[in-house]
């Protein structure tokens, strides 16, 4: 709440409250409507000799009857359009939040589509000022309103009102928030728990079905259903009895008005045409009042999207952050020499060490493939390389400078290209020119020559112009991690780590791709994280990462000839005997 | 539209209906009576009475709201019983759908769009058929019972409000044509300015890499502000239609106090039906303001409750034969069993029906070990799925032993053991997850399984154990670790028929080399078919089944394939050359 939703009300506090006055004229109107039209008949009944002693209500119904359509409209406009500028805000906000992480988001957010979650849970928070906050408001104006027009008429009859009417304005939306708060909570974890468990199950159909355990599962999913169901019945009883308890009350509040009517025009200090009128317009004011119980009881449904977003704030994983000024160092330029000594790293005084004791020296042009199971230290230490992180022990250092002062222009030295680049969703043109802003229109064409995509472009409906989300179904796996081959050889720049850019992609996609990387990065560095030994031969060194050290090292050549480990390795890739009976016949 | 009509198909929505509108008719007459005590209390107040003289109509009003509120209160309840009820059928009948031949639509339509139709799809439908009725009832009953009562005290009031629907309808009609065809104008730059931010936050780590993730902001803040401006201008449009219908409501209802009050002066009508009229005004016009009030969560619930019966209705016919066999095929797989495919073609969830597999005829014989290799999109998945029985065929005869046979009954599914790409771990633990297929498995019997499956040193190093929590919310496992769980389960299951669809493709190679030393006891004694285009595995097979472009191009030992220098060699001449 805090940083949600206080900063938020106080910067748009002005418009928020046009919002809410206009909402409240357009009450007041409808209200206004009905009072001078039971004024008018009760007037006209006592036929006056003079019709103008009528024109000022009839003035008033016809005015009163346009301004509430019209009102209501602005008032919707001007909410609207206030909520879209938070939005805005809260979406910059949480932008700003995640950049700083943006190198770990994956590996952070890699179950479910959260980001996409945290988008959705901004658009949500839109609806705790239309539906909560506004219509809250505008009905505290309107009773406001009719409580003191009763004041200003009789002073104790207002106060007996106003508590009577507090019944609907605060009573109730308090009582169902309290009680509803309960079952709420524990709809919303039951629901979140049901949904686990059928994502859990439809992701292993195929094993339920084969073990023939499908009733089971089915079985037991209807049981929690039950209970959910339960819940949903208790809450829905609990509204439905609030509303007929309320309109009860709003028949009682026009019978207090007709017995206080008659007293005050029997009594001589109200005229017998205000009777018609003020009970009139009880029944509109009392029904804007019951929409504040609905309005507050949605106040647990925000709750769940407030602590995910405020969640996101005490992300551990963070870059390091370099000064501003102590960033001024020298940038490193074309010939890049990599030198990393002796370097160590964790994530956290308690982890393992990601990287341990680790040196390596890579020279300008030199290809190296980096090899290792999961969690040995590949992406740890190409993040250490970047500069992303800082080393806990040892240094990284490019053409002697620390690689972590070097901080974000480092994007000017180092390309990296990973397994599932972004395509956005602009023209096919916009997504290559990211790779450099400035780049010409025959620079982008033949970008995309050199990756070997241009001909497919232009198949394109729209060629070079297509929007990416028509265009991202036509490209395959393949073709999409040359578009994002084709912005990197507009970066131009000496080094480039390649972060297993083939999983997932057939073997002959694969090796086609290889060989156009091989190719078009000719004389750049290259640091090739792979899972696999195919193409293994076109590097200079191939390095086996083990628990964050380096435990096999050479070229393929020589570790062909002398690592029998590594000869097996490589036969999973490309089988002995099968090589020789293709060459043979070639 | 017609799901409108299909609300009536659900069991015991027409006497619902009708009560519903019993319910609404009585409903009519307590607002009438509501509004004729009222306007007798209030014109009795003008002419001098007191109330306690006038006790009996003050009663008679109360007692009318209480029995109008009554009447809504048992209609809401009615239908929101019914809707539980409907919804609850509505997903039981789906998921069953799901669970027993939906394999094929989990892949056409993600898990995610599934669970969130059962989850979230059931309520919004739900919603619709709690509304529609009542709404439908209300709507076609109160105006019109209203209307005639007013009509009886004052002609032309009755004119007004009748002549203030058309009017009011055809208004909101061109509005909401307008908006919409401005909508669909702008639809293209729209959706990219509403798609930004996530397109922006998913793109973040490109965005890092590119140097461009600091000065993004900035674009985000822009593009906000661009859809927000955009959103305002088709709102302003889009809000004119409830504009209309309060601007319309309003000034009938201004009308008739108007054209009252004019000739109440006149003597032509009296003060007490005047209020009547005057009183019944708002509620002639409250059942259509209501109508628009949850416009759009009746037409979301509507699509909702379209598409879980479709779902539910058509799977059967579309994903596969759909006729469960007798469960007499009951002899297990043996040494000496046979499965032949005549001419069997299929396709794989498609609705145009293009053929992914395409007369497909072969023998798998005992306990062979069958590679099937092929390109991707070849067909190879298809295959399997065909043999694992989650897809039925399009046409050709499957024998098993010579007897015709169906592969999607469970007898036969019930035999196989399936390990695919990526084996899905339940939330539950490590032993649950070994236990799968054999739930009855003793504690001894899964430690040995877990131990020939190579996770025996990783299983004791956990701190629980067997017990340890895997799957979404517990310990995350490697790709490897992954494969291994499911060969466990397959290890301990025993059952004599082994599918594997690209089982290692994905891991890194020394985990690779590694899981395929612990896989290949498992081949003993049992009928493997193995889908992959990993060469190296083919070295383990008896039987190379190529598949291009869905036919079966060669099948035989390795040996004599690469010797006939076909499809077989070709393949591994494209994956190889050039890489050495």
């Amino acid at each position: 709440m805090r940083n949600w939703v206080f900063p938020y009300f106080k910067k748009f506090w002005r418009r928020l409250l046009l919002s809410a006055i206009l909402g409240f004229l357009a009450l007041f109107c409808a209200a206004g409507l009905l009072f001078t039209s039971g004024y008018l008949i009760s007037k006209a009944a006592l036929r006056p000799e003079n019709i103008l002693l009528i024109y000022v209500p009839i003035v008033g119904v016809r005015a009163f009857g346009i301004f509430r359509a019209f009102f209501r409209y602005t008032s919707d406009l001007a909410s609207h359009d206030t909520v879209l500028r938070i939005l805005s805000g809260m979406r910059t906000r949480l932008y700003s939040i995640l950049e700083p992480a943006a190198l770990f988001i994956r590996s952070k957010f890699r179950t479910g589509d959260l980001l996409g979650i945290l988008s959705d849970d901004i658009e949500h928070l839109q609806d705790l000022y239309l539906s909560t906050a506004l219509p809250a408001a505008s009905a505290v104006l309107i009773y406001g309103m009719w409580i003191s027009l009763l004041g200003w008429m009789d002073g104790l009859f207002a106060l007996i009102m106003g508590l009577y009417l507090s019944i609907l304005l605060v009573v109730f939306p308090l009582l169902s928030l309290v009680f509803t708060n309960k079952f709420r909570r524990q709809f919303s974890v039951q629901r979140h728990h049901l949904y686990e468990k059928l994502t859990d199950a439809v992701l292993g159909a195929g094993d339920w079905m084969l073990s023939g355990r499908q009733k089971d599962f089915l079985d037991q999913f209807m049981v929690e259903e039950k209970s959910i169901s339960r819940i949903e019945n208790r809450l829905h009883r609990i509204r439905r009895w609030r509303e007929f308890v309320s309109e009860l009350l709003i028949g009682g509040s026009v019978i207090a008005l007709l017995l206080w009517s008659q007293h005050m025009a029997a009594s001589g200090h109200m005229s017998r045409t205000l009777i018609a009128a003020f009970v009139l317009v009880t029944f509109t004011i009392a029904e804007s009042l019951i929409a504040v119980s609905e309005a507050v009881e949605r106040l647990p449904q925000y709750h769940e999207s407030f602590s995910r977003l405020r969640r996101t704030e005490t992300m551990p994983e963070k870059e390091t952050d370099v000064p501003a000024e102590k960033g001024r160092v020298p940038l490193p330029e074309a010939p890049v020499t990599i030198d990393v000594a002796n370097l160590c790293f964790k994530y956290g005084e308690t982890e393992r060490w990601a990287i341990d004791h680790l040196s390596l020296d890579v020279r300008q042009g030199e290809r190296i493939a980096l090899i290792g199971r999961s969690g040995a230290g590949k992406t740890t230490l190409t993040h250490l390389i970047y500069g992303a992180l800082k080393p806990t022990r040892g240094t990284v250092t490019l053409n002697g400078v620390p690689a972590w002062q070097i901080g974000r222009h480092v994007s000017s030295i180092i390309s990296v290209l990973n397994q599932s680049p972004h395509l956005f969703d602009t023209s096919v043109r916009n997504n290559i020119a990211l790779g450099n802003e400035q780049a010409s229109r025959e620079e982008i064409v033949q970008a995309a020559k050199w990756v070997g995509l241009h001909e497919r472009i232009l198949q394109l409906p729209h060629g070079y112009d297509t929007q990416m989300h028509e265009a991202g179904a036509i490209f395959s796996g393949g073709q999409q991690q040359r578009l994002a081959l084709a912005r990197i050889m507009l970066r131009n720049t000496p080094v480039v780590i390649l972060d297993e850019p083939t999983v997932g992609l057939d073997p002959i996609t694969e090796k086609n791709l290889l060989q156009t990387f091989f190719t078009v990065l000719r004389g750049k560095t290259l640091i090739w994280i792979t899972h696999h030994l195919a193409g293994a031969g076109q590097m200079d060194r191939i390095i086996f990462l083990e628990d964050g050290a380096i435990c096999m090292s050479g070229s393929h050549r020589q570790l062909l000839k002398e690592n029998r480990r590594y000869r097996e390795l490589y036969r999973l890739d490309v089988p002995d005997h099968l090589a020789k009976r293709i060459q043979g016949h070639e | 539209m017609s799901m409108d009509r299909e609300i009536f198909t659900y069991h015991g929505a027409k006497l619902l209906f009708f009560i519903v509108s019993v319910l609404t008719g009585l409903e009519g007459i307590f607002i009438i009576v509501q509004a004729v005590m009222l306007a007798g209390v209030i014109s009795g107040l003008f002419s001098g009475q007191s109330v306690f003289s006038l006790e009996n109509q003050t009663v008679l009003f109360f007692l009318a709201v209480v029995l109008r509120y009554f009447c809504k209160l048992a209609i809401k309840s009615l239908t929101f019983r019914f809707a539980d009820r409907t919804g609850s059928e509505m997903r039981n009948h789906f998921l069953a759908t799901v669970f027993t031949r939906g394999l094929p639509m989990i892949k056409e339509e993600g898990t995610a769009t599934l669970v969130s139709l059962a989850i979230e799809g059931v309520p919004k439908a739900r919603k619709y058929l709690e509304l529609y009725l009542p709404k439908m009832a209300a709507n076609g009953i109160l105006p019109i019972m209203i209307l005639c009562f007013v009509a009886t005290k004052d002609m032309l009031s009755a004119v007004i409000l009748l002549v203030t629907i058309p009017v009011l309808i055809l208004f909101m009609i061109l509005l909401g044509l307008a908006a919409q065809k401005k909508m669909d104008e702008r639809w293209a730059s729209y959706r990219v300015l509403s798609n930004h931010f996530l397109d922006s936050l998913r793109g973040l780590p490109t965005l890092r890499y590119l140097g461009l993730s600091r000065a993004h902001e900035t674009s985000i803040r822009r593009v906000s502000d661009k859809y927000r401006q955009m959103t305002m201008r088709t709102l302003s449009l889009a809000f004119l239609s409830s504009f209309a219908l309060d601007f319309f409501t309003m000034l009938s209802i201004a009308f008739v106090a108007v054209a009252l009050g004019l000739r109440l002066i006149n003597g032509q009508i009296l003060l007490d039906p005047a209020l009547v009229v005057l009183i019944l005004a708002p509620e002639y016009f409250l059942p259509v303001r209501e109508l628009g009030q949850d416009y759009h969560a009746t037409l979301d619930g509507k699509e909702a409750a379209h598409k879980l019966t479709r779902y539910a209705g058509d799977a059967g016919t579309r994903f596969t034969a759909g006729i469960e066999p007798p469960d007499d095929g009951n002899d297990s797989w043996s040494a000496a069993s046979s499965l032949s495919f005549q001419t069997v073609s299929a396709t794989y969830a498609r609705s145009d029906g293009e053929k992914v597999l395409d007369s497909l005829s072969f023998t798998l014989n005992g306990f062979e070990k069958i590679g099937i290799i092929g390109a991707s999109g070849a067909g190879k998945s298809t295959l399997i799925n065909l043999i694992s029985g989650f897809i039925s065929p399009l046409s050709g005869q499957i024998r098993i032993d010579g007897k015709p046979a169906t592969l999607t009954a469970s007898a036969w599914q019930k035999q196989i053991t399936y390990i695919p790409q990526h084996p899905y771990l339940f939330s539950g633990s490590i032993g649950d997850n070994v236990a799968f297929y054999a739930p009855e498995a003793t504690a001894p019997e899964i430690r040995r399984a877990v131990q020939a499956a190579g996770l025996g040193t990783f299983v004791s190093g956990l701190p629980m154990g067997l017990d340890e929590r895997i799957g979404s919310g517990g310990r995350a496992l490697s790709g490897g670790q992954e494969q291994r769980v499911a060969l466990a389960r397959a290890f301990l299951c025993r059952r004599p028929i082994l599918l594997l669809d690209e089982p290692t493709a994905h891991l890194d190679i020394e985990t690779e080399y590694a899981l395929k030393e612990s896989m290949i006891p498992l081949f003993d004694g049992k009928l493997v078919i193995l889908a992959t285009h990993r060469l190296h595995w083919m070295d383990q097979m008896d039987r190379i089944l190529v598949i291009e472009h869905g036919r079966l191009q060669e099948s035989g030992t390795q040996e004599e394939l690469l010797k006939r220098q076909g499809a077989y060699t070709k393949l591994v001449r494209t994956q190889l050359e050039g890489l050495q």
